[in-house]
């Protein structure tokens, strides 16, 4: 009994040291927060009472609200899209794994391989004569269909039990209806996980964004962010505020999802 | 797996569900990819480009930039990835224990440096590693340093901080990927290895890396895709100095696209480069990962 | 459940297509003067650049009242991206009619995007600017930047600190940069403090020397001219011995610098009079700085104590619909209004370069941050005296290299050696 407590407690030291690692630059951001500009640089690591000041400052110098809207609305119909596309994809590659589909797989790897800055130009030439420069759909087009969720979507569903699919099958279901009624729920981790990953890739999205907003009504969060670092002088307290607010989505929307991390199948069907 | 053949009909409404992404990417992607690979074909500054055929290609090999952030990128891709990887793999497990308490929050925290501002990340680091920084200090009270180092402008402790830096960011985002699948494990799996006498490392070892072994191949050519790719953190960081010691391959292609004056055949034939490198990295690991 | 969860989807998908669609209609070009008209002008700091642009906007709204300024706020990486994405797409219909411009990238723009911007050359009297800004946007002879912030350097000093060390304002007024050792190392024995500090990996102080000499990294005709350069190799060794000695100390970004100035950590900095904004942020700090003017070189005769770092100016883009109200709205503004100057002055320390805007009693208003100095009159006049360059084309390449010379001679490199490098490397990215 003893042995086991002591891996025990090591365990739980080691994970707490994990986390104050993890944490302090977190801690440093939302402190920062709450300080003035000049504390910040001298270093201050505790909590100020500067947080009002800050906000009306914040407020008062850019569009938060507008920049905050158009993030949350990119990020999430982008992956409420890609989750729908990319997760399609992934398990028609791997139930219905043959010669053909796995040279596909192979092929699409490569589409991320290349910056994106590479592919930027031609891009950005597409989505001018196409018309679609400072459109919703345009922000997120290029982004909605990557390969790495659709590879995440195929390797997770290596350990979804053939057997099921094809007990459905005889069971008289369609193929899609196997996959909206039985997969979709079975994969629920893999889900969250993917949404998670994918809605803070969509939302810290920089380059593309950049590049094909035209007007400041289709500003993001991130574009904001760098406007405030641009001047000879930098406000750290507006700015700490700003990259505190714009980390809350995706710190709300882990919280509430990775609940299925862990509750998983109980009582897998098999 | 077992084995099965697809009807055609199966295999037909198959190919339904892989379509639309697949056209996606080949007409957002692939197309563009084109282009630019045609680019790297020609030279010439801003828009006066010429064929020039696979000069860019030739020119690569004399470039000692271009060598030196391929050598800097690999430097952090052979310590780093590996690293990063075991140490998710072993949080992963750590925080699948359904004995540990407080699961929710310790997951949280680790996920906490990949959602935290790189901005906000890179100035505590920077600070951490300046002259006068916690780093030093700490180090020359427990009598490790007798005078302090300056981290980033030496050429071997800049990677370090960068190695550091990628690790302290990614590990846990690859963490949430482990523990997903993780869930697809059924309990009685690790339930009998137990009653059978299994220690923890050897159910590790026997059960969890080899029914993870999809997910690890993806976090592996995930993670060299990234790192071989590797941008914010440098810029960010250090700015590819000292001088180029810490200077990425996307950082180049982006100094000759936007900042230096625009090459951008060359700049292309650059990412191509990369293209290769990763591909071929990646086809080993598949290969490698591949066999069931 | 899920069909109708598929279906909503789908919908919403086409909706966000449709109801976003673009804005890219085209507005048909009128020549009816009073039409009302929109510039729009790609710029960043709010409280600088952006500022004054505003500025600028009200005192032509009193001239000419139905053009409207759209100033949007665009970062100078962001711009820099856009702008190149844009002509190497050959879809220019989105860029703006002005942009701000760093002054070390109007040679690089100009030449590689030649039909990009339009020449100001006989449209707009150019002649009461400070030469060396008028200069830098310069190519072939034809003007292509309407020069804006002063970037005429200055010696920032505590006077209090060096008083601890015995020494005065005067004594740092019309040296040498071997001088300014000599009395760094006089300040750190007798305060412990650094004299000085700048970023670590960046060439900022060999540029300040380059200019003060009245050379750059490039010969007259446009060869790198890096390896055999007496006057970088004197920076090199200058700098190097600021920073072994304990004179100079590095820090590692930008605001970590910011942070000495505004904690105290050194007693003086020497950068472009822009600084002056963020010295005055730390209000404890009000009465004991000065400003005196720049060291130069002691043994290279053609230095003087002036010279220059950092500033940008406006430029007018050909794809605008309107430049001719475009070179006019800069003219009666930027290159007119001493009304626009005095405003901009006290809020932002902003400093003009045109030159009759400087005798403007606003100007010469004692500044009591530093002890009742009336520094802006006294930048002003350091502006009339910077030796013009032209920083050419191949500018960040040699930056880039020359940093990397400075991080190899730091490590122990030797000079030449790390020069020969430097220049190895511009010459091969200015290989086409």
């Amino acid at each position: 009994m003893k042995r086991i407590k002591g891996m025990d407690i090591l365990k739980y030291v080691f994970l707490i040291i994990v986390c104050f690692c993890s944490a302090f630059p977190f801690y440093f951001m939302i402190v920062g927060a709450t300080n003035s500009s000049v504390d910040i640089i001298k270093g201050r690591l505790f909590f100020g009472t500067n947080l009002w000041a800050n906000i009306r400052k914040l407020t008062q110098t850019v569009h938060l609200g507008r920049a905050f809207w158009n993030s949350l609305r990119n990020a999430t119909v982008n992956t409420l899209a890609s989750l729908f596309v990319c997760s399609l994809a992934g398990y028609g590659f791997q139930i219905y794994r043959e010669k053909g589909k796995d040279t596909l797989m192979s092929l699409l790897l490569l589409s991320m391989m290349v910056p994106f800055a590479t592919i930027m130009v031609p891009l950005f030439r597409m989505f001018s004569t196409l018309r679609l420069l400072d459109t919703t759909a345009g922000f997120i087009l290029p982004t909605i269909s990557t390969a790495f969720l659709i590879f995440f979507f195929r390797q997770s569903s290596e350990s979804f039990p053939i057997e099921t699919v094809q007990a459905a099958r005889v069971d008289g279901l369609g193929e899609f209806g196997i996959f909206f009624r039985i997969y979709v729920p079975i994969m629920a981790p893999t889900f969250a996980a993917a949404a998670i990953v994918t809605f803070m890739s969509a939302w810290n999205n920089y380059l593309w964004p950049l590049i094909i907003m035209q007007s400041q009504d289709s500003q993001t969060m991130p574009l904001l962010i760098t406007g405030l670092t641009a001047g000879y002088t930098t406000d750290y307290g507006i700015l700490m505020l700003s990259v505190t607010i714009t980390t809350l989505p995706t710190m709300i929307l882990f919280f509430t999802q990775q609940k299925r991390f862990v509750e998983g199948v109980l009582g897998s069907v098999k | 797996m077992a084995q099965r053949t697809l009807t055609k009909r199966i295999n037909r409404v198959g190919w339904l569900f892989v379509i639309p992404a697949t056209v996606f990417i080949f007409v957002l992607n692939f197309y563009p990819m084109v282009s630019a690979f045609l680019l790297s074909l020609q030279s010439g500054r801003g828009n006066n480009l010429k064929y020039a055929g696979l000069r860019n290609y030739a020119r690569l090999f004399q470039d000692e930039m271009f060598l030196t952030s391929v050598g800097n990128v690999i430097t952090y891709l052979v310590i780093q990835v590996p690293i990063m990887l075991m140490a998710a793999l072993v949080l992963a497990t750590l925080l699948n224990d359904p004995k540990l308490k407080g699961k929710s929050i310790f997951r949280t925290f680790i996920f906490l440096p990949c959602a935290t501002s790189l901005v906000s990340s890179a100035m505590i680091f920077k600070s951490f590693f300046s002259i006068d920084g916690l780093a030093n200090n700490a180090l020359m009270a427990l009598g490790i340093l007798k005078s302090p180092l300056s981290w980033l402008t030496h050429p071997v402790w800049a990677k370090f901080v960068i190695i550091l830096t990628i690790t302290w960011r990614w590990t846990g985002y690859n963490t949430v990927f482990y523990l997903a699948g993780l869930q697809m494990i059924d309990r009685s799996i690790y339930e009998s290895a137990r009653i059978d006498g299994a220690s923890s490392s050897r159910q590790f070892f026997m059960i969890t890396i080899p029914l993870l072994k999809p997910v690890i191949l993806l976090t592996t050519i995930m993670s060299t895709n990234g790192t071989l790719q590797l941008f914010d953190e440098v810029r960010n960081i250090t700015n590819g100095g000292p001088g180029i010691a810490t200077l990425s391959i996307s950082q180049y292609i982006y100094n000759l696209s936007f900042i230096y004056n625009p090459q951008f055949g060359y700049a292309a034939a650059v990412s191509y480069a990369i293209l290769v490198m990763v591909a071929i990295l990646s086809f080993i690991q598949i290969k490698a990962g591949g066999k069931r | 459940m899920k069909r109708t969860l598929y279906i909503a989807l789908t919908l919403l998908l086409v909706m966000t297509a449709v109801f976003g669609a673009g804005k890219g209609e085209v507005k048909p070009v009128t020549t009816d003067p009073d039409a009302p008209v929109t510039l729009t002008v790609w710029c960043w700091d709010p409280t600088f650049n952006i500022y004054a642009m505003n500025e600028a906007a009200k005192v032509y709204a009193g001239i000419r009242p139905n053009v409207t300024i759209n100033v949007v706020e665009t970062p100078w990486d962001d711009l820099q991206q856009k702008l190149i994405t844009s002509l190497s797409a050959k879809a220019t219909g989105n860029l703006p009619d002005i942009i701000l411009m760093q002054d070390n990238a109007i040679q690089k723009n100009v030449m590689t995007y030649p039909d990009a911007f339009v020449s100001l050359t006989g449209k707009m009297d150019l002649s009461q600017f400070a030469q060396f800004k008028v200069d830098v946007g310069t190519v072939d002879g034809k003007n292509y930047g309407v020069p804006f912030d002063n970037g005429a350097t200055g010696t920032f000093i505590r006077r209090d600190i060096i008083a601890r060390a015995g020494l005065s304002v005067g004594d740092f007024t019309d040296i040498t940069w071997e001088r300014f050792i000599e009395l760094g190392k006089i300040v750190k024995q007798k305060t412990g403090i650094p004299l000085i500090s700048t970023v670590a990996n960046e060439p900022d102080f060999m540029m300040i020397m380059l200019q003060s000499a009245g050379t750059w990294m490039f010969d007259s005709q446009g060869k790198a001219y890096i390896k055999d350069n007496p006057v970088l190799k004197e920076a090199l060794r200058l700098t190097k011995e600021m920073v072994e000695s304990g004179v100079c100390l590095l820090v590692p970004d930008w605001n970590a610098y910011i942070a000495t100035l505004n904690n105290g950590t050194v007693a003086s900095t020497i950068n472009g009079c822009w600084i002056s904004g963020s010295i005055q942020a730390e209000k404890s700090q009000s009465g004991n700085w000065a400003v005196t003017n720049t060291p130069k070189l002691g043994k290279i005769p053609s230095s003087v104590n002036y010279s220059s770092q950092g500033g940008s100016g406006w430029m007018v883009m050909a794809n605008s619909k309107h430049p001719d109200v475009a070179i006019d709205f800069l003219a009666q503004t930027f290159g007119g209004s001493i009304e626009l100057y005095e405003t901009i002055l006290p809020t932002s320390g902003a400093i003009a370069t045109w030159l009759p805007a400087a005798s403007s009693s606003v100007y010469s208003m004692p500044i009591e941050f530093f002890g009742g100095q009336p520094i802006y009159e006294d930048l002003v006049s350091y502006a009339g005296k910077v030796p013009n360059v032209k920083y050419g084309v191949f500018n960040y390449e040699a930056r880039d290299a020359v940093a990397r010379a400075l991080s190899d001679v730091m490590q122990g490199g030797d000079i030449d050696t790390a020069l020969a490098t430097a220049q190895k490397s511009v010459e091969f990215l200015m290989m086409e």
